[in-house]
């Protein structure tokens, strides 16, 4: 909402005020200051002052040094430049402690030794448009002493966001009241004059109300031999100054009303209404076309101002109709001032995407009581009309003034701290227009129906006590750490060591497009309908929940890489979401952990070949993460995806592992392999919470023997592991594969062939073993080795 | 017998002195000092001097081994000298490193951090809820009104199946109340979401931090000594914070934070940084109708909560001016983090 300084000085003394001050005291009033718009001269330290003297400076050529009448009982010695006045003319003069638009603030000075107390302005300096060179040159009769912002239009527009509790700052005069109450100052009655007649007959010919819960009171007036014309300057300066465009005499006073006390109007063409005015519910589907020619379909929830022909002349507090208005050939209108459902308009314009001025404010809730005396105000601006051409009806009854309230002196001295005095508090109450009844009730007034409850009144103490004044306290509780607290201890150890192996954490949107589905590597594979959609996304893009990290990495990755990063190693932890059951189930959220590796296996450098990471790379990272683990890929195809592995911890399966498919590298424009991850963040968890006793280290010294292997180039290594494990060798205690040997140009070795060596380590925990006695345990492990079909010992 | 031993003695000198490693002095060393060496042999010769002349003789042979044994250690260090020397000879230090990965945390997960080790000292243990939310726990029980505008399919993302994407974590208040009894200390960090456009300002999916303390005697002084606390510790221990009235349903009196902040080139000025309030009684009073019992019973038990944005909080803790880095994982960016 818009407010003018200007405006409000109408209703309250603002002189001596800072803007910076009253945006303050909007600011702990509970309005945010949102925007400060200064038109024309903003201090009031600029001041007429009369030059009666002017002396070359003994110093400089270019400067005098003039003696100045600012109306302060003595002369001010200000040293000055210009050259286009003369002695006796009057001119701005800025007093120390005026603060320039250029952003600075004068003050006392010396210029070339000569003592200089303020500075005689040109119009640009004070924020007037540039006139000619040198000083402004006021008019003779300017009073000497008087700021010269009085003399111009000069204006501080301030952007407030007023929360929406608080409908009764929705007007310069509601506004003007609740400082009056902050600054303790009166209010000056500005709208003197515009109570309503004492009594307002019922509505018998042009008021049928039918609907009267949507709609609890309803006045009308009808004015007849008005002309519709252009409106007086000062009422087209009071719009354009907070923004509002005139339009005419008749709109400009509704707008005008409604910006001054919060109480929305609404004129219609007398001619255009069929006999009485009609306030009903609309039916079912019943067509509206709002006067910015949006047509809406509307429900018997939605609240019509019709007449006797059934026609839809405007949507209830929230727009007029496209053909019931004001136009230049009005001369007769039916203003309209009513109380409307607060929540009734706000469905409606929720509905119907509708909002004005007016909606604004009936949603928030009008004063029941400013009803009546808006529309007195609205009629007393129409300049002189006889009383025969003015009759206001109604119809309904004005909602009743809300309950008392009863405060807890006990609970507000609690809340405080014992920070404020009983008597301090009720006077804030007091201030605020609440009344003190017996045995500890409030009456409210009218315009505050947000009091309803104890906590209400309490809020209001607190908020004019300012929380500045009450004391801090400090305290600790102790609390038993949550499975939560365990939770995210965890993450933040595995993202440590990922940081510390080389990995760059990422954040994506968890919101993922249709085309980043094929990128999606969920630990179980997906059913149709498992896939969780909002409603209505914002862009395609953010369509659907992520059921796995991999497509945000796979999406930074490709941004990465456009920008040429040689090596790319990401990851992320985070939700993810879906359906178990194909959509009938509930949705589910677990955690994930997605791991993405691309590009050059370590950054360049003079000491090394560049070389892509490769699959081994990939798993080397999985390995280091749990290294109390023994972390293996199990291949199991994924749709979309090639070398696709379930990751094993030992027997446990805690992730997928994969490489993009070869297609989507080249079409994602990535030169090196991808590789991808997703792993069970509660699986990995448990992994790391490292519990187990610790282990003996070894009395005896061991043995090592070696073999070199020849095999079928396709016979995987898992082979000789299984083998291996299944030997159950009592003093083999481990063993390494150290070397790898192919040669597809067939010299060496033959292509389809491959050397392997492993290097087997034999111990007793309980003896040094002789030579012989780990040779026999080392010739029962090559035999064993050699029942794999193919596999010779070179 | 003496001239003989001088000539042993200079030649050794002269074997030692020519040596030009390690090899060639301990050929040297042998030749002399070896069994079937010069002065060795030399010296078997004592038994064949007369008595009186063979402490003279012995004498000699001695000096010359003390000068030969000298010699040899003196040329030893100067060997090894050089080739320790030659061992550190062409060792570039300025030559660049050869490289290794280097990682790092999100800013996000740092910031989140940081706000959390503070709260754990307070005594504020980690809370969770669900993101896909149902009306009653983001809305309803947070004293919302059924026509409030944030209910708007406009700002919030609803489901076909009703529920939603929770727009703040305030969710989680509700979700802990529901089981837990006072006292009841939690912080939530987790995700929220907004229907707004993308932005150098807006995300639709954006992190929040929410807090909630419950129990018999909280005040108005606890909620500011704890925020004040908070802020001083994050921004430092000088920082001024004020709390200006604001309005949220589900907390009367509810307050925005500021803190006022010295950003590199420009005048110190109040940056909004939280919302915080006492929780509404009938934000208890509702969750006692869901528990169906009176353990919030608001006659008795008060609290506050508060929330803020980290995203917000990051980008004022190192000047991000663009939110949208924050999703776009740049590592020109991220690495600034490492």
């Amino acid at each position: 909402m818009n407010i003018s300084l200007n405006w409000l000085s109408k209703h309250l003394d603002l002189s001596g005020k800072s803007i910076s001050e009253s945006s303050d005291l909007f600011t702990f009033a509970g309005v945010e200051v949102e925007g400060i718009i200064t038109k024309g001269i903003a201090s009031d330290k600029i001041v007429v002052a009369q030059i009666m003297e002017a002396v070359q400076h003994p110093d400089a050529d270019k400067l005098k040094v003039t003696q100045v009448d600012a109306g302060e009982g003595q002369l001010r010695q200000i040293v000055c430049g210009a050259k286009n006045y003369k002695v006796g003319d009057k001119v701005p003069c800025c007093l120390p402690g005026a603060q320039l638009p250029a952003g600075f603030t004068i003050g006392e000075t010396k210029m070339r030794g000569v003592e200089s107390k303020g500075m005689l302005a040109a119009a640009e300096e004070i924020g007037l448009p540039k006139g000619e060179d040198g000083l402004l040159i006021l008019p003779e009769d300017s009073p000497i002493g008087v700021p010269v912002k009085t003399l111009f239009d000069s204006d501080t527009l301030l952007e407030l966001e007023v929360t929406p509790n608080r409908p009764d700052l929705l007007s310069h005069a509601g506004m003007a009241r609740e400082l009056a109450t902050l600054l303790k100052t009166p209010l000056i009655n500005g709208n003197a004059g515009a109570s309503p007649a004492s009594s307002i007959p019922a509505a018998t010919d042009f008021i049928k109300l039918e609907a009267t819960a949507a709609c609890p009171f309803y006045a009308a007036t009808r004015i007849d031999n008005i002309t519709v014309s252009e409106s007086p300057d000062w009422l087209k300066q009071r719009l354009t100054s907070i923004g509002l465009r005139p339009i005419n005499n008749i709109v400009d006073i509704t707008n005008y009303v409604l910006h001054e006390t919060g109480q929305p109007l609404h004129a219609f063409d007398a001619a255009k209404v069929t006999g009485a005015l009609v306030i009903r519910q609309a039916k079912d589907g019943e067509s509206f076309k709002a006067l910015d020619e949006s047509v809406h379909i509307l429900t018997s929830d939605d609240l019509l101002i019709s007449d006797e022909s059934g026609a839809a002349l405007a949507l209830a507090g929230v727009m007029g109709g496209l053909d019931s208005g004001v136009t230049e050939s009005t001369s007769s209108i039916i203003l309209e001032s009513a109380y409307f459902s607060p929540s009734g308009i706000r469905r409606t314009s929720r509905r119907t995407a509708l909002s004005s001025d007016s909606s604004y404010r009936y949603e928030r809730g009008v004063d029941p009581q400013g009803v009546l005396p808006a529309a007195a105000l609205a009629i007393s601006l129409l300049e002189s009309r006889s009383p025969n051409d003015c009759i206001t009806q109604a119809a309904g009854q004005i909602p009743p003034a809300p309950s008392p309230v009863a405060l807890d002196l006990t609970k507000l001295h609690h809340l405080l701290g014992n920070s404020i005095s009983t008597e301090a508090a009720e006077e804030i109450l007091t201030r605020l227009g609440l009344t003190k009844q017996a045995e500890g009730k409030w009456v409210i007034p009218s315009f505050r129906q947000d009091l309803t409850r104890h906590i209400d009144l309490a809020e209001e103490i607190t908020r004019v006590h300012g929380l500045a004044n009450v004391p801090s306290r400090f305290r600790a509780t102790l609390v038993p750490t949550s499975d939560v607290d365990a939770a995210y201890d965890a993450d933040m150890i595995l993202r440590r060591r990922l940081a510390a192996l080389g990995l760059y954490e990422c954040q994506t949107i968890k919101l993922i497009s249709e085309s980043q589905l094929s990128d999606i590597l969920p630990l179980r594979a997906l059913q149709d309908g498992d896939l969780i959609r909002v409603k209505s996304p914002l862009s395609e893009d953010h369509a659907i929940m992520r059921p796995s990290i991999v497509p945000g990495l796979v999406t930074s990755a490709e941004r990465n890489a456009r920008q040429q990063a040689k090596s790319i190693r990401l990851f992320e932890m985070g939700r993810v979401f879906r359906n178990a059951g194909g959509g009938k189930a509930i949705d589910q959220e677990s955690d994930s952990l997605a791991i993405l590796v691309t590009g050059n296996s370590q950054p360049s450098s003079w000491a090394a070949k560049d070389r892509a990471a490769d699959l081994y790379d990939a798993k080397a990272t999985l390995s280091a993460l749990i290294p109390n683990q023994t972390i293996s890929l199990k291949p199991k195809d994924r749709e979309n995806f090639t070398l696709g592995a379930e990751i094993k911890a030992g027997d446990q399966t805690i992730g997928v592992f994969a490489r993009l498919s070869l297609k989507r590298e080249r079409d994602l424009d990535f030169i090196s392999p991808v590789f991808v991850a997703e792993l069970d963040l509660g699986k990995l968890r448990k992994l790391i919470s490292n519990k187990s006793q610790v282990e003996d280290l070894p009395q005896f010294p061991g043995s090592t023997r070696d073999a070199a292997m020849e095999l079928s180039l396709t016979t995987p290594n898992a082979d000789i592991e299984a083998v291996l494990e299944k030997a159950k060798e009592p003093l083999l205690i481990s063993y390494e594969c150290f070397d790898l040997f192919t040669d597809p140009s067939g010299q060496k070795i033959a292509a389809d062939r491959k050397s392997i060596a492993y290097r087997f380590y034999y111990r007793d925990s309980a003896r040094t073993l002789k030579a012989n006695e780990v040779d026999a345990a080392h010739q029962n492990i090559l035999k064993l080795l050699k029942t794999i079909n193919g596999l010779e010992y070179r | 017998m003496n001239e003989q031993i001088a000539s042993i003695q200079s030649s050794a000198l002269e074997l030692i002195a020519a040596a030009n490693d390690a090899r060639s002095l301990d050929d040297a060393r042998v030749s002399v000092l070896g069994k079937k060496g010069t002065l060795t042999l030399a010296g078997a010769l004592i038994k064949d001097i007369p008595n009186e002349e063979k402490s003279a003789f012995g004498q000699s042979l001695n000096a010359a081994r003390t000068a030969i044994t000298s010699a040899l250690e003196e040329k030893q260090n100067a060997l090894q000298a050089i080739a320790d020397a030659a061992a550190l000879s062409g060792i570039d230090l300025t030559l660049p490193a050869r490289s290794l990965q280097t990682g790092g945390l999100h800013p996000l997960t740092l910031i989140r951090d940081e706000a959390i080790q503070i709260l754990r000292r307070m005594g504020f243990a980690l809370a969770d809820g669900p993101e896909i939310e149902d009306e009653y726990h983001c809305f309803d029980a947070l004293n919302t009104p059924a026509d409030h505008p944030a209910r708007n399919e406009k700002d919030t993302f609803y489901f076909n199946s009703g529920k939603l994407l929770r727009t703040h974590t305030s969710s989680v208040q509700i979700r802990t109340m529901e089981s837990a009894t006072p006292p009841i200390r939690i912080i939530a960090p987790g995700s929220a979401y907004r229907r707004d456009e993308i932005d150098a300002t807006h995300l639709s999916v954006f992190n929040q931090l929410e807090g909630l303390f419950v129990d018999t005697d909280v005040t108005l002084p606890d909620l500011k000594g704890t925020l004040e606390y908070f802020f001083r510790e994050m921004f430092g221990t000088t920082t001024e914070v004020r709390f200006r009235p604001h309005f949220f349903p589900f907390t009367e009196p509810s307050f925005e934070i500021d803190v006022k902040l010295q950003i590199k080139g420009q005048a110190p000025r109040w940056i909004e940084v939280a919302g915080c309030g006492m929780v509404d009684p009938a934000v208890f009073e509702s969750i006692n109708a869901t528990r169906k019992d009176n353990a919030l019973d608001p006659e008795k038990i008060t609290g506050f909560a508060f929330g803020m944005g980290l995203d917000r909080l990051a980008m004022i803790r190192w000047g991000i001016k663009d939110i949208r880095l924050l999703i776009e994982n740049d590592t020109r960016f991220l690495t600034q983090f490492a």
